[in-house]
This record gives C-alpha cells, sequence and structure tokens, in this order.
C-alpha cells in the first residue's frame, strides 16, 4: 500500500520519513491526487447551473462524492462543509439559533475538541443558553451517572465519538439512546471515527454527525455534515449567497429545499472529486482487520513507552483508536518532537485543541503518534528505537 | 560560562549540516544562560506568542546588560543561551543596533518549528524593548 502514497518515499533531514500524525491528517495516495489534477485539467467549470459539458462534468463530479457519503455512512442527507469544525458550525446557526431558546441547555464534553466547545460557547453567549461539561474520570472515560443527570431539561447533546487526544471510544450507542430517551437532540463528532470504521448513521440513531475529508486520505478543506430527514427540516439557511436559492428578487427569495440550501457559494468542487476518489480508494480496505492490527501496533508501543519511563495517556481498549498519547517525565514534549523530526519521525504536540480534557489530566500537552493505514509494526520499532537513542543523549 | 563570542557560534553552527547535532549544540548552549529563578517568573517576565513557557528580564548595571532568562523547554532555553552570548560585553547602545537575523545566520531558526522560530523573534524583542526602556 506504502507505494501508492508518494509523499512516504519523501527523506526528512535525510531519513526515511515516519508519518505519525495522522490524527492531524492523514497523506493522499496516488488516486487522490490524480484525480483533483484530472478534474483542473480537464472539466474545470462550475457547478449547477451552466448547460456546458464541462460544468455537466462537475456537477455530476461534486453530486457523486455526495452519492458516495450517503451510501458509506447510510445517511439521507449529507450537507458539503469546509470541515468537521464548519460542520458543527453549521448546526449551531442553522439549527441552534432556530431550535433553542434562552435558558435551554445543550450537554457537552470535557472531551471534546474545541471545534465543539467554542461554537456552543459563542451561542450560549448570543442566545443565554446553558451549557453543561460532562467530565471526564480518571479512568478517562466520561462520567456517565453525571452525564445521565445532565440530560434533565437538555436540548441537545455534542459529543466526541473517538477523542483525538487519547484515542478513546466513548458509548455513543448508549449516549444516544439516553438522549433520546430525554428528548435530547445528538450531534456526533466523528472526525477520528469515520476514517476508522464504517458508521451507519440511521442505526446509530444520531441526529448529526459531523467528519472531515482529510482526516481519511482525502483533500483538506471539505468536510461533510449527516443529518436526519426530520432535523434537517428544522434547519433554518444560515449562509446566504448563489447555489443555496430556488428565487431571489428584492422583495425577498425563497431556498433550495435540499442539501444546497446550506451550501451558498460555489463549493469544493475539486475537493469533493477528491473526496470521492478517496472513499472508493477505502472501499478495498478492510476495516475491521485493520483497527486490529493498528491497535496492536499502538498497545506494543504503549508498553515500550511505558517500560522507558513514560507516562501514556490512554486505555487502548477495543474500540479505541491506534493514537498514543504520552509524557516524558522530565524532557519538554515540543523538544523531543524537534529532535524526533530531525530524524524524520512526524509526531504532533501540544494541546491538541482539547484544553478542558488536558486541564482535567493536569498536563498542558502531550507528544502524540497517531497510526493510520500506511503505518507498521516496523516504523513503531524504529520510533521506539529512536526515542532510546534520543533519551540517551540528551534526557 | 563560555568565552564564546557570536561571531564563534555564527561559524560553529554554519559547519554542522545535520539538524540533530545543530539541535544538541543548542541544548548545550543553555548553560550559558544566567538562569532566572522560577519563582521570579511572572506575567511581565513572560515571552508572549512562545508555546512554551518562556521568561525573561533585563537590567542595566554600569552600562552593563544582566540579561537573565529560564524556561521549560531545553531548547528554547538553549536559545535564550544564544541571545546571552549576543549580548555579552557589549553596551545597551550596541545591544539596541542588534538584529534577530543572527540567529538567521546561524541556521538555528530554520531547525526549529514556525511557533518556535516566532518565539525566538519575541523574546529578542521583548529584550531589546526593555533595555531601551532601562537605559
Amino acid at each position: 500500500m506504502r507505494e501508492q502514497f508518494p509523499i512516504l518515499q519523501r527523506k526528512i533531514n535525510g531519513h526515511d520519513l515516519v508519518y505519525l500524525d495522522n490524527a492531524a491528517t492523514t497523506q493522499k495516495p496516488q488516486v487522490v491526487i490524480d484525480a483533483m489534477n484530472d478534474y483542473y485539467t480537464n472539466s474545470n467549470a462550475n457547478v449547477h447551473r451552466a448547460v456546458h459539458t464541462l460544468a455537466g462534468e462537475a456537477t455530476d463530479g461534486y453530486e457523486a462524492c455526495r452519492e458516495s457519503l450517503k451510501k458509506m455512512y447510510n445517511s439521507d442527507k449529507v450537507i458539503i462543509t469546509s470541515g468537521t469544525t464548519e460542520a458543527i458550525n453549521l448546526v449551531a446557526h442553522a439549527w441552534g439559533k432556530a431550535n433553542l431558546s434562552a435558558g435551554d441547555a445543550v450537554v457537552l464534553t470535557e472531551m471534546e475538541h474545541h471545534s465543539d466547545i467554542v461554537p456552543w460557547q459563542m451561542l450560549a453567549k448570543e442566545m443565554n443558553i446553558e451549557l453543561r461539561y460532562v467530565p471526564v474520570q480518571q479512568d478517562l472515560t466520561l462520567d456517565m451517572e453525571i452525564f445521565e443527570a445532565s440530560l434533565d431539561g437538555a436540548k441537545l447533546v455534542c459529543v466526541v465519538h473517538i477523542s483525538n487526544v487519547l484515542g478513546v471510544c466513548n458509548p455513543v450507542d448508549e449516549i444516544i439512546s439516553l438522549s433520546k430517551s430525554k428528548g435530547a437532540k445528538v450531534l456526533l463528532d466523528a472526525a477520528q471515527s469515520a476514517p476508522h470504521q464504517y458508521i451507519d448513521f440511521k442505526s446509530l440513531g444520531a441526529d448529526f454527525m459531523a467528519f472531515s475529508a482529510h482526516k481519511m486520505c482525502g483533500p483538506t478543506g471539505i468536510g461533510a455534515l449527516l443529518v436526519t430527514n426530520d432535523v434537517f427540516d428544522e434547519m433554518q439557511p444560515f449562509m446566504g449567497g448563489g447555489d443555496m436559492i430556488e428565487t431571489v428578487s428584492i422583495h425577498g427569495s425563497t431556498f433550495q429545499s435540499n442539501e444546497h440550501k446550506f451550501e451558498a457559494g460555489t463549493p469544493k468542487i475539486a475537493e469533493a472529486i477528491g473526496w470521492n476518489a478517496a472513499l472508493k480508494w477505502m472501499q478495498e480496505i478492510d476495516f475491521k482487520s485493520e483497527h486490529k492490527r493498528l491497535l496492536e501496533i499502538a498497545r506494543w508501543l504503549s508498553e515500550q513507552l511505558r517500560s522507558m519511563g513514560m507516562t501514556v495517556y490512554g486505555r487502548h481498549d477495543d474500540n479505541d483508536a491506534a493514537v498514543v498519547s504520552f509524557l516524558h517525565p522530565t524532557m519538554n514534549s515540543e523538544d523531543l518532537a524537534h529532535l524526533l523530526d530531525a530524524r524524520g519521525f512526524a509526531v504532533r504536540t501540544g494541546h491538541h485543541c482539547a484544553q478542558p480534557l488536558l486541564e482535567r489530566l493536569k498536563i498542558s500537552g502531550t507528544v502524540r503518534a497517531s497510526f493510520y493505514f500506511y503505518n507498521t509494526r516496523e516504523e513503531a520499532e524504529a520510533f521506539v528505537k529512536q526515542l532510546s537513542e534520543i533519551l540517551e543523549r540528551f534526557a | 560560562m563560555s568565552d564564546l563570542t557570536l561571531e564563534d557560534l555564527i561559524e560553529e553552527f554554519q559547519e554542522v549540516d545535520d539538524k540533530m547535532e545543530r539541535l544538541e549544540m543548542v541544548f548545550e548552549l543553555s548553560e550559558e544562560v544566567n538562569f532566572l529563578d522560577v519563582e521570579h517568573w511572572n506575567d511581565s517576565t513572560r515571552v508572549r506568542g512562545c508555546q512554551s513557557e518562556a521568561h525573561v528580564i533585563v537590567t542595566i548595571e554600569q552600562e552593563k546588560i544582566i540579561f537573565k532568562a529560564g524556561a521549560d523547554s531545553k531548547l528554547v532555553q538553549g536559545l535564550m543561551g544564544i541571545l546571552t552570548i549576543a549580548l555579552r560585553d557589549i553596551t545597551p547602545t550596541q545591544a539596541l543596533e542588534l538584529t534577530p537575523e543572527f540567529a538567521s545566520d546561524m541556521g538555528v531558526l530554520n531547525s526549529l518549528s514556525p511557533s518556535r522560530s516566532n518565539g525566538f523573534r519575541n523574546m529578542f524583542d521583548k529584550v531589546m524593548m526593555e533595555i531601551e526602556q532601562k537605559m
């Protein structure tokens, strides 16, 4: 598989690239690069309106991405966004503003990415909404007793499926079922889960699901919001402009009735075509066996790191992601990442856009190694070897 | 404390191609810093825009610059060591003629992430501002 990713042949500072920053973004296979290149070379045009051949090809390419997403995640409605962040902001503006009122409660968790906290804080300030945060416990799971208690009178629950810091998979079936029993809608942040598993949106029972293409071998700048038909009808247009209208006069406008209503302006055409190529490429992957393989690598790496005196923040249960967050007792994490980069290893450091979670863990950041389909056990072994050499020389 | 000059440093760094070695040299320069104890770290000593905790304080005594600094990262402290050497044995007036380009000439900044090299520039600016204020 690795030969399909041109970037993996690159040398960094004279050393083979070992790319372990997949929770931030994944690399792109040649088919994705080719699809985008082909669009700009042969079919570039704006979508939906014009009747010429190029416009038809561009429209078909753009809409084919939506169709693939509908099939892959079993959803009737797929709104194309710029990514997970815009998808969540769209829920806040298009659904939140139309369906929440002063005094209503929205339940969040301390495990959320900033993109699932800040839009709600902004909305809360604007609309005088109450935000309730479910704490993360010592064992890195959500406090489900507090979660259940928080549901009383809540209109919306926003929860991350898999933590980008810990790799912990939250019990979303239980969360959705409890939320529904109390009449609350559920928004699932699937940025870290959709790239690793087939999620049946209808069976899952959430009302919204947000994720990004670039974390699943697709291009940056594009993502999706899946919405149930019922909730779709409760959403009001957020951004106005071309493509989202039916008619416009000086007296007012009427809007499209389908997903285009929420896709004002020229959409991400090349990105949609690239994402569709990535989705097709992913269909050849056996997600279950890959998940098992990567989780085994993460478990092995965690053990090695612990034996080297590191603190590992993660548990790597069967449904958790292959994300290994760790800290050395004395060595600064950014220093460590710089030294690793000198030998071609790409890892992430810092707060990973999840400061409330890190505050709960009483740390300011971690070093994070995250794995995807093209990573190998040999790379994890090389990582451990390099880390040992660095610690011997610098710690 | 070594008797290294800024010119020596620039020359030494330019001779080294390997990034790891260059980073090791920066690490070693952390020893050059007149360390500012953690209990003196506060909002007024903090270098803003630096991802690490980085603190500096400048005083001037009889035309001599007293530069104390501390960070939770050894690399950042190494950068502080470079600035310590740059400010050594020069007057405040001469210091104000310095530009942060010497760190680029050494090839230090391109060994670091953009946030770290911006942090260095912020530290440099803060130190220069304090020198100017205290002259």
